[in-house]
């Protein structure tokens, strides 16, 4: 499936859409390019491709912008071309709706790492439709029904707000979440600048949760911008 | 301020003892038959004196002294304290009434007019405070505009750095997975001859940028730091001109040219190098800024006895009015920073800069004006002919 996906870039800079587009296609991806966000989304529209890799700053229609607009009507993957210093529109572009971010220079492995991950993402069965009442991801089972949780076979008690932060982050699981989103889901709108609830909370998780401390393996932090869940094999 | 030994109270009371003494004997000195309310008018004019001097106290005892002087002196029988007459009891009383009341009120009167010149020199010491408040908020305004200049130029030129070495990075890590991916006999990337070889351009173009922006940037240091040394001599502005253009043909082959140079320009004693970066550089924009198949206009002439005037113009979309100057500031671009939205690719923001730094250093003069038809872009500059 994920060899004949469909990968919209939108850049301004020539050289580097060419670049991947060279890049991406040699992993049989099929790949169209657009040159800022008003010709990305008419593309977007046209082919319907199955994500989207898009620079933030853009002439005419700019990254944030784009995401707004696909995310309006689709819920494609979408991977924000960031440089470093710009925490700020990364974090907004992820609370636009992007999935994921990469920091410019990247080298072509850490690019097809996060396509295929966001790809993966996307076309995973949507398992609690399926089964409703339970949640298998990676080294987590979690029966809903009756709120209990297994890692790597063993049972973890979780108070009842630990429960929902780790069943969100199940859910969601691989993609950037910011600070953010996660509190505006975990306690309302009116918590999202308490980042301190988030640590707390996220502090005790990892207690229960990961085997060594020092590198967390299931919660990992994306520096100033949130966290970042991997379920693990 | 130092304060005279008049200014102390204890003056007041000196004074308001010898004022009252002193009218008295004048008055006495007049004779004994001088009325009762002549007196009293006499040692009310003391007690008055002393209250807008020296405040109400000494006032205060002035006019007991007044009075008791009036009685001794003045009032019948002469030399006594006692008075004989009602009469001249009433006087008495009435002239101490008098001049207590006139006292305080002039001494009030003293204070208010004190405290009021209190208040005026502490409206003009916070006026002052305020003052200086203000100038030391400039400054610090000043300052946080300086280094939010300086963190923008920053941001520009780590751009400028970090887009070619992404497409750089991107194209070479590709290269590097193919190469692996046959050394330890993996299923080969779907990576043909071409791809590669257009891999390799990319890598050796962006190079080549990376390499002119590096350039420009030393160049515009030195310019700054007034280091710009030129190496004048005489040369001819028609070779200036072309070796310009000969530079710039691979980005103006889908213009075309027109030349409109004078006849038998005189030499001029420039930095042939430098000056024709500074054509180079309006060609490039003058390509750049237009669309293919559009005219590109070099012109050269006298401008009077001692210049000579050169311009590059275009027929692309101008530069408004209001960006004019500024597109001679380092890392400003009209298309990224002017609002100018435009499918056209942005240049680094330091090629008109330079330009202008090239021009002033041979104290010439660079500006931008609309096209001659009313649109597109005509840069002109100036530079004096040099002496002999």
């Amino acid at each position: 499936m994920t060899e004949q996906a469909r990968i919209l870039i939108v850049d301004d800079e020539p050289q580097l859409t060419r670049v991947l587009r060279m890049g991406l296609k040699s992993r049989g991806y099929d790949v169209r390019a657009a040159a800022d966000g008003l010709a990305g989304f008419e593309a977007f529209t046209d082919w319907h491709p199955d994500l989207v890799i898009t620079d933030l700053a853009m002439p005419n229609v700019d990254g944030l912008e784009l995401c707004r607009r696909v995310r309006a009507v689709s819920q494609v993957p979408i991977i924000v071309l960031s440089a470093k210093g710009e925490e700020k529109t990364k974090v907004e572009a992820l609370d636009l709706g992007a999935d994921d971010f990469i920091t410019k220079p990247f080298g072509i492995d850490e690019l097809l790492a996060r396509v295929r991950a966001s790809l993966r993402r996307a076309n995973a069965p949507a398992t609690n439709e399926k089964t409703p009442t339970i949640l298998d991801s990676g080294d987590f089972h979690v029966d809903l029904e009756s709120r209990e949780i297994t890692v790597r076979g063993k049972p973890v008690h979780l108070t009842p707000k630990e429960y929902d932060l780790l069943v969100y982050f199940i859910r969601h699981a691989g993609k950037v979440l910011t600070h953010r989103t996660l509190l505006a889901a975990m306690w309302g709108g009116n918590y999202v600048e308490q980042n301190e609830y988030l640590r707390v909370f996220v502090g005790n998780l990892r207690k229960k949760l990961e085997p060594d401390l020092a590198t967390p393996r299931y919660i990992l932090t994306e520096p100033w911008i949130g966290y970042r869940f991997d379920p693990g094999n | 301020m130092r304060r005279s030994v008049l200014d102390q109270r204890w003056a007041g009371y000196v004074v308001a003892a010898l004022g009252v003494l002193a009218s008295t004997l004048v008055l006495k000195l007049i004779g004994n038959h001088v009325n009762a309310a002549t007196v009293s008018l006499a040692l009310l004019l003391n007690v008055l004196f002393i209250a807008t001097r020296w405040g109400s106290l000494p006032a205060l005892a002035a006019s007991i002294f007044a009075m008791l002087c009036f009685n001794f002196f003045f009032l019948p029988p002469f030399g006594t304290f006692n008075i004989a007459a009602t009469d001249n009891w009433i006087a008495l009383v009435a002239f101490l009434i008098t001049a207590v009341t006139a006292g305080q009120l002039s001494g009030r009167a003293k204070r208010r007019a004190e405290e009021a010149e209190v208040g005026r020199r502490e409206i003009e010491r916070l006026y002052a405070e305020l003052r200086d408040a203000f100038e030391r908020a400039s400054h610090a305004e000043a300052l946080r505009q300086s280094e939010n200049l300086k963190s923008a130029l920053l941001d520009a030129v780590t751009h400028d750095l970090r887009t070619p070495l992404t497409s750089i990075k991107a194209s070479i890590t590709t290269l590097l997975d193919e190469a692996r991916g046959r050394l330890d006999g993996e299923a080969p990337l779907a990576l043909d001859a071409e791809s590669k070889m257009e891999m390799m351009e990319v890598i050796d173009e962006e190079s080549d940028r990376l390499s002119r922006f590096i350039n420009g940037l030393i160049e515009l240091a030195r310019i700054e730091a007034g280091e710009l040394q030129l190496r004048r001599h005489w040369g001819a502005v028609d070779e200036i001109i072309s070796a310009a253009l000969l530079r710039a043909k691979p980005l103006t082959s889908q213009h075309h040219l027109e030349f409109d140079i004078a006849k038998e320009l005189p030499g001029v004693k420039v930095d042939e190098r430098a000056v024709s970066e500074v054509v180079y550089t309006l060609v490039e924009n003058a390509a750049k800024y237009s669309s293919a198949g559009s005219t590109i206009r070099i012109a050269a002439q006298r401008a009077g006895d001692e210049s000579i005037q050169m311009s590059v113009e275009d027929e692309g979309r101008g530069v408004p009015v209001e960006l004019r100057e500024r597109v001679f500031d380092k890392f400003f671009r009209a298309t990224r920073d002017g609002d100018i939205s435009t499918q056209q690719p942005s240049g680094t923001g330091m090629g008109l800069a330079i330009a202008k730094g090239i021009v002033e250093a041979h104290e010439g003069k660079i500006w931008i004006e609309s096209g001659a038809r009313g649109r597109g872009t005509r840069v002109v500059f100036t530079l004096p002919i040099g002496d002999e």
